[in-house]
Protein backbone atom coordinates (compact mmCIF):
# COMPACT_ATOMS: atom_id res chain seq x y z
CA UNK A 1 0.00 0.00 0.00
CA UNK A 2 1.23 3.19 -0.87
CA UNK A 3 1.24 6.23 1.89
CA UNK A 4 -1.79 8.48 0.59
CA UNK A 5 -3.79 4.81 0.64
CA UNK A 6 -2.67 4.15 3.90
CA UNK A 7 -3.40 7.61 5.32
CA UNK A 8 -7.01 7.33 4.21
CA UNK A 9 -6.81 3.91 5.58
CA UNK A 10 -6.28 5.46 8.94
CA UNK A 11 -9.32 8.09 8.97
CA UNK A 12 -10.88 7.49 12.11
CA UNK A 13 -14.19 6.08 11.28
CA UNK A 14 -16.26 6.83 13.90
CA UNK A 15 -15.78 11.07 12.93
CA UNK A 16 -16.05 10.32 9.18
CA UNK A 17 -19.07 9.53 8.80
CA UNK A 18 -20.58 12.39 7.86
CA UNK A 19 -23.32 13.17 10.59
CA UNK A 20 -21.02 12.52 13.21
CA UNK A 21 -18.57 14.44 11.44
CA UNK A 22 -21.22 17.47 11.39
CA UNK A 23 -21.93 17.10 14.91
CA UNK A 24 -17.94 17.06 15.79
CA UNK A 25 -16.98 20.01 13.67
CA UNK A 26 -19.67 22.42 15.24
CA UNK A 27 -18.42 21.36 18.74
CA UNK A 28 -15.06 21.39 17.98
CA UNK A 29 -15.58 25.71 17.70
CA UNK A 30 -17.26 26.25 20.73
CA UNK A 31 -17.11 24.81 24.65
CA UNK A 32 -20.20 23.24 24.56
CA UNK A 33 -23.67 23.28 22.96
CA UNK A 34 -27.31 21.89 23.46
CA UNK A 35 -29.19 19.31 21.75
CA UNK A 36 -31.51 21.39 19.92
CA UNK A 37 -28.75 23.25 18.68
CA UNK A 38 -27.06 20.18 16.86
CA UNK A 39 -30.70 19.96 15.91
CA UNK A 40 -31.42 23.05 14.25
CA UNK A 41 -27.69 23.58 12.46
CA UNK A 42 -27.33 19.82 10.85
CA UNK A 43 -31.20 19.51 10.35
CA UNK A 44 -30.53 15.63 11.60
CA UNK A 45 -34.09 14.22 13.91
CA UNK A 46 -33.95 13.20 16.98
CA UNK A 47 -33.78 10.22 16.76
CA UNK A 48 -31.07 10.20 14.16
CA UNK A 49 -28.94 13.14 16.39
CA UNK A 50 -29.41 10.88 19.79
CA UNK A 51 -27.82 7.60 17.69
CA UNK A 52 -24.96 9.50 16.77
CA UNK A 53 -24.19 11.33 19.96
CA UNK A 54 -24.21 7.47 21.34
CA UNK A 55 -21.38 6.61 19.51
CA UNK A 56 -19.54 9.27 19.39
CA UNK A 57 -20.16 8.98 23.12
CA UNK A 58 -19.25 5.30 23.15
CA UNK A 59 -15.88 6.43 21.61
CA UNK A 60 -15.41 9.24 24.25
CA UNK A 61 -15.33 11.79 22.20
CA UNK A 62 -18.70 13.38 23.39
CA UNK A 63 -19.20 13.88 26.72
CA UNK A 64 -23.48 14.58 27.60
CA UNK A 65 -24.57 16.43 30.57
CA UNK A 66 -28.49 16.39 31.38
CA UNK A 67 -29.60 19.33 33.03
CA UNK A 68 -32.46 21.27 32.83
CA UNK A 69 -33.18 25.01 31.87
CA UNK A 70 -36.47 26.04 33.85
CA UNK A 71 -38.66 23.41 33.87
CA UNK A 72 -37.03 22.29 30.65
CA UNK A 73 -34.88 19.74 30.13
CA UNK A 74 -31.92 20.29 28.42
CA UNK A 75 -28.90 18.18 27.18
CA UNK A 76 -25.40 19.71 27.36
CA UNK A 77 -22.77 18.28 24.93
CA UNK A 78 -19.11 19.22 25.17
CA UNK A 79 -16.46 17.56 23.00
CA UNK A 80 -13.85 15.36 25.21
CA UNK A 81 -9.99 16.18 24.98
CA UNK A 82 -9.88 12.78 23.23
CA UNK A 83 -12.61 14.16 20.73
CA UNK A 84 -10.54 17.22 20.09
CA UNK A 85 -7.28 15.29 19.41
CA UNK A 86 -8.99 12.89 17.38
CA UNK A 87 -10.23 15.57 15.34
CA UNK A 88 -7.31 17.33 14.68
CA UNK A 89 -5.75 14.50 13.64
CA UNK A 90 -9.29 13.65 11.64
CA UNK A 91 -8.27 16.50 9.69
CA UNK A 92 -4.18 16.33 9.56
CA UNK A 93 -4.98 12.61 8.04
CA UNK A 94 -7.86 14.23 4.82
CA UNK A 95 -5.60 16.94 4.09
CA UNK A 96 -2.37 14.37 3.45
CA UNK A 97 -5.09 12.00 1.80
CA UNK A 98 -6.13 14.78 -0.56
CA UNK B 1 -12.22 20.61 3.04
CA UNK B 2 -14.07 23.34 3.15
CA UNK B 3 -17.14 22.14 4.31
CA UNK B 4 -15.69 21.07 7.19
CA UNK B 5 -14.23 24.71 7.58
CA UNK B 6 -17.88 26.01 7.09
CA UNK B 7 -18.64 23.70 9.62
CA UNK B 8 -15.90 25.04 11.85
CA UNK B 9 -17.36 28.76 11.12
CA UNK B 10 -21.12 28.36 11.69
CA UNK B 11 -21.32 28.65 16.06
CA UNK B 12 -19.50 32.29 15.53
CA UNK B 13 -22.26 33.25 12.69
CA UNK B 14 -24.50 31.61 15.05
CA UNK B 15 -24.55 34.35 17.47
CA UNK B 16 -25.88 37.17 15.45
CA UNK B 17 -28.58 34.66 14.06
CA UNK B 18 -31.20 36.77 15.67
CA UNK B 19 -29.42 40.02 15.06
CA UNK B 20 -29.22 41.05 18.40
CA UNK B 21 -25.33 41.30 17.80
CA UNK B 22 -26.00 44.08 15.50
CA UNK B 23 -28.22 45.57 17.97
CA UNK B 24 -25.82 45.49 20.91
CA UNK B 25 -23.38 47.33 18.78
CA UNK B 26 -25.30 49.69 17.37
CA UNK B 27 -26.96 50.93 21.03
CA UNK B 28 -23.34 51.20 21.45
CA UNK B 29 -22.74 53.55 18.89
CA UNK B 30 -25.66 55.62 19.79
CA UNK B 31 -24.56 55.39 23.51
CA UNK B 32 -21.10 56.24 22.58
CA UNK B 33 -22.47 59.31 20.84
CA UNK B 34 -24.29 60.41 23.59
CA UNK B 35 -21.50 60.84 25.71
CA UNK B 36 -19.84 62.76 23.38
CA UNK B 37 -22.54 65.22 22.94
CA UNK B 38 -22.39 65.27 26.60
CA UNK B 39 -19.14 65.87 26.67
CA UNK B 40 -19.03 68.19 24.15
CA UNK B 41 -21.94 70.31 24.88
CA UNK B 42 -22.07 70.64 28.71
CA UNK B 43 -19.58 72.74 30.53
CA UNK B 44 -17.21 70.68 32.37
CA UNK B 45 -19.01 71.57 35.75
CA UNK B 46 -22.46 70.35 34.84
CA UNK B 47 -23.96 67.79 35.86
CA UNK B 48 -24.42 66.32 33.04
CA UNK B 49 -20.89 66.33 31.71
CA UNK B 50 -19.49 64.80 35.11
CA UNK B 51 -22.11 61.67 34.93
CA UNK B 52 -21.70 60.88 30.99
CA UNK B 53 -18.91 58.21 31.48
CA UNK B 54 -21.13 56.58 33.95
CA UNK B 55 -24.27 56.82 31.65
CA UNK B 56 -21.98 55.52 28.85
CA UNK B 57 -20.89 52.68 30.90
CA UNK B 58 -24.24 51.96 32.66
CA UNK B 59 -25.90 51.83 29.36
CA UNK B 60 -23.23 49.57 28.43
CA UNK B 61 -23.78 47.23 31.07
CA UNK B 62 -27.06 47.33 30.41
CA UNK B 63 -26.37 46.07 26.53
CA UNK B 64 -24.74 43.38 27.38
CA UNK B 65 -26.86 41.90 30.34
CA UNK B 66 -30.40 42.77 28.04
CA UNK B 67 -28.76 40.71 24.98
CA UNK B 68 -27.94 37.62 27.45
CA UNK B 69 -31.78 37.80 29.08
CA UNK B 70 -33.38 37.96 25.38
CA UNK B 71 -31.20 35.17 24.55
CA UNK B 72 -32.00 33.28 27.00
CA UNK B 73 -35.63 33.92 26.81
CA UNK B 74 -36.03 33.84 23.29
CA UNK B 75 -33.20 32.66 20.85
CA UNK B 76 -32.10 29.33 23.34
CA UNK B 77 -36.00 28.00 23.33
CA UNK B 78 -36.03 28.33 19.75
CA UNK B 79 -32.87 27.43 17.86
CA UNK B 80 -30.66 26.15 21.01
CA UNK B 81 -27.96 27.23 23.75
CA UNK B 82 -24.02 27.38 22.29
CA UNK B 83 -21.41 27.88 24.79
CA UNK B 84 -18.75 29.61 23.35
CA UNK B 85 -15.15 29.61 23.99
CA UNK B 86 -13.24 32.40 25.66
CA UNK B 87 -10.73 33.68 23.03
CA UNK B 88 -8.38 36.14 25.39
CA UNK B 89 -7.01 37.14 22.19
CA UNK B 90 -9.04 38.58 20.03
CA UNK B 91 -9.82 40.72 23.22
CA UNK B 92 -6.49 41.24 23.01
CA UNK B 93 -6.24 42.28 19.49
CA UNK B 94 -9.25 44.59 19.40
CA UNK B 95 -7.89 46.40 22.46
CA UNK B 96 -4.60 46.97 20.81
CA UNK B 97 -5.97 48.17 17.38
CA UNK B 98 -7.98 50.52 19.66
CA UNK B 99 -5.18 51.85 21.22
CA UNK B 100 -3.41 52.14 17.68
CA UNK B 101 -6.70 53.89 16.17
CA UNK B 102 -6.66 56.46 19.83
CA UNK B 103 -3.13 56.95 18.86
CA UNK B 104 -2.81 57.53 15.44
CA UNK B 105 -5.77 59.82 16.00
CA UNK B 106 -3.92 61.95 18.67
CA UNK B 107 -0.18 62.37 15.92
CA UNK B 108 -3.05 63.75 13.45
CA UNK B 109 -4.76 66.12 15.25
CA UNK B 110 -1.50 67.16 16.68
CA UNK B 111 -0.16 67.44 12.91
CA UNK B 112 -3.23 69.13 11.33
CA UNK B 113 -3.62 66.09 9.34
CA UNK B 114 -6.81 65.92 6.58
CA UNK B 115 -9.77 65.27 8.72
CA UNK B 116 -12.15 64.76 6.24
CA UNK B 117 -9.78 61.70 5.04
CA UNK B 118 -10.57 60.05 8.62
CA UNK B 119 -14.31 58.87 8.12
CA UNK B 120 -14.03 58.27 5.19
CA UNK B 121 -11.18 55.22 6.26
CA UNK B 122 -13.38 54.40 8.85
CA UNK B 123 -16.06 54.16 7.68
CA UNK B 124 -14.36 51.96 4.79
CA UNK B 125 -12.91 49.86 7.62
CA UNK B 126 -16.27 49.65 9.42
CA UNK B 127 -18.35 48.69 6.20
CA UNK B 128 -15.31 46.26 5.38
CA UNK B 129 -15.37 44.39 9.19
CA UNK B 130 -19.66 44.53 8.85
CA UNK B 131 -19.40 42.67 5.30
CA UNK B 132 -16.79 39.83 6.54
CA UNK B 133 -18.84 39.41 10.06
CA UNK B 134 -22.60 40.11 8.98
CA UNK B 135 -22.94 40.10 5.18
CA UNK B 136 -21.08 36.83 3.89
CA UNK B 137 -23.94 35.19 5.40
CA UNK B 138 -26.95 37.51 4.81
CA UNK B 139 -27.09 38.36 1.20
CA UNK B 140 -29.47 41.36 1.51
CA UNK B 141 -26.94 43.15 3.98
CA UNK B 142 -24.55 44.12 1.18
CA UNK B 143 -27.41 46.65 1.02
CA UNK B 144 -26.13 47.80 4.51
CA UNK B 145 -22.33 47.60 3.71
CA UNK B 146 -23.38 50.04 0.67
CA UNK B 147 -25.13 52.57 2.61
CA UNK B 148 -22.52 52.53 4.99
CA UNK B 149 -19.54 53.36 2.69
CA UNK B 150 -22.18 55.63 0.98
CA UNK B 151 -22.61 57.74 4.00
CA UNK B 152 -19.02 58.03 5.54
CA UNK B 153 -17.98 59.53 2.00
CA UNK B 154 -21.23 61.57 2.38
CA UNK B 155 -19.89 62.92 6.66
CA UNK B 156 -16.35 63.17 4.60
CA UNK B 157 -17.66 65.85 2.02
CA UNK B 158 -20.08 67.60 4.68
CA UNK B 159 -19.25 71.27 4.78
CA UNK B 160 -16.48 71.99 7.76
CA UNK B 161 -19.14 74.40 9.38
CA UNK B 162 -21.83 71.65 9.83
CA UNK B 163 -19.18 69.14 11.15
CA UNK B 164 -17.88 72.56 13.63
CA UNK B 165 -21.30 73.40 14.71
CA UNK B 166 -21.66 69.49 15.58
CA UNK B 167 -19.03 70.03 17.79
CA UNK B 168 -19.45 73.43 19.39
CA UNK B 169 -19.19 74.38 22.79
CA UNK B 170 -16.69 71.32 22.96
CA UNK B 171 -14.10 71.91 25.57
CA UNK B 172 -11.41 71.26 22.51
CA UNK B 173 -11.56 74.82 21.85
CA UNK B 174 -9.47 74.45 18.80
CA UNK B 175 -11.57 74.63 15.46
CA UNK B 176 -10.09 71.58 14.33
CA UNK B 177 -11.17 69.68 17.34
CA UNK B 178 -14.38 70.45 17.54
CA UNK B 179 -14.89 69.27 13.88
CA UNK B 180 -13.10 66.02 14.74
CA UNK B 181 -15.65 65.88 17.11
CA UNK B 182 -18.83 66.69 15.06
CA UNK B 183 -17.29 63.75 12.64
CA UNK B 184 -16.94 60.85 15.27
CA UNK B 185 -20.12 61.88 16.47
CA UNK B 186 -22.34 62.02 13.40
CA UNK B 187 -20.09 58.78 12.17
CA UNK B 188 -21.13 56.99 15.47
CA UNK B 189 -24.92 58.20 14.78
CA UNK B 190 -25.04 56.85 11.37
CA UNK B 191 -22.88 53.89 11.88
CA UNK B 192 -25.43 53.60 15.25
CA UNK B 193 -28.47 53.42 12.87
CA UNK B 194 -27.85 51.45 10.33
CA UNK B 195 -26.75 48.97 13.19
CA UNK B 196 -30.18 49.29 14.62
CA UNK B 197 -32.32 48.94 11.54
CA UNK B 198 -30.13 45.92 9.74
CA UNK B 199 -30.43 44.09 13.78
CA UNK B 200 -34.49 45.10 13.96
CA UNK B 201 -34.96 43.16 10.57
CA UNK B 202 -32.79 40.48 11.42
CA UNK B 203 -34.60 40.25 14.72
CA UNK B 204 -37.81 40.24 13.07
CA UNK B 205 -37.10 37.69 10.30
CA UNK B 206 -35.77 35.45 13.53
CA UNK B 207 -39.02 35.56 15.03
CA UNK B 208 -41.19 35.37 11.97
CA UNK B 209 -39.54 32.00 10.64
CA UNK B 210 -38.38 30.46 13.96
CA UNK B 211 -40.60 28.39 16.82
CA UNK B 212 -40.10 27.01 19.59
CA UNK B 213 -40.38 23.32 19.32
CA UNK B 214 -42.67 21.05 21.46
CA UNK B 215 -41.47 20.87 25.34
CA UNK B 216 -40.95 17.03 25.19
CA UNK B 217 -37.78 17.02 26.62
CA UNK B 218 -34.57 16.47 24.44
Amino acid sequence: MNQQIRTIADLDRVIHEPGRLMIVALLFAVDGADFLYLQHETGMNKGTLSSHLSRLEEAGYVAVTKTYRGKVPQTLLRLTGAGRKAFEQYRRNLKEAL
Amino acid sequence: MDQVGNLLDRPRRYYNIDGLGELGGGVVCLDFALFLWLLMHFPADSLWHQISFFLFVGLALLIRYGTKAVKTRITYPRTGFVEYRRQWHTSAIAAALGALGAAGLAVGFRRHWDMPMLPSLTGLAFAAAYGYHFARAVRWKWVIVGAIAVASLVIAFLPADVLRALGSDSPVAHPEGAKLGGIILLSCLVYGSMLLISGGISFWLYIRHTQVPAQEGQ
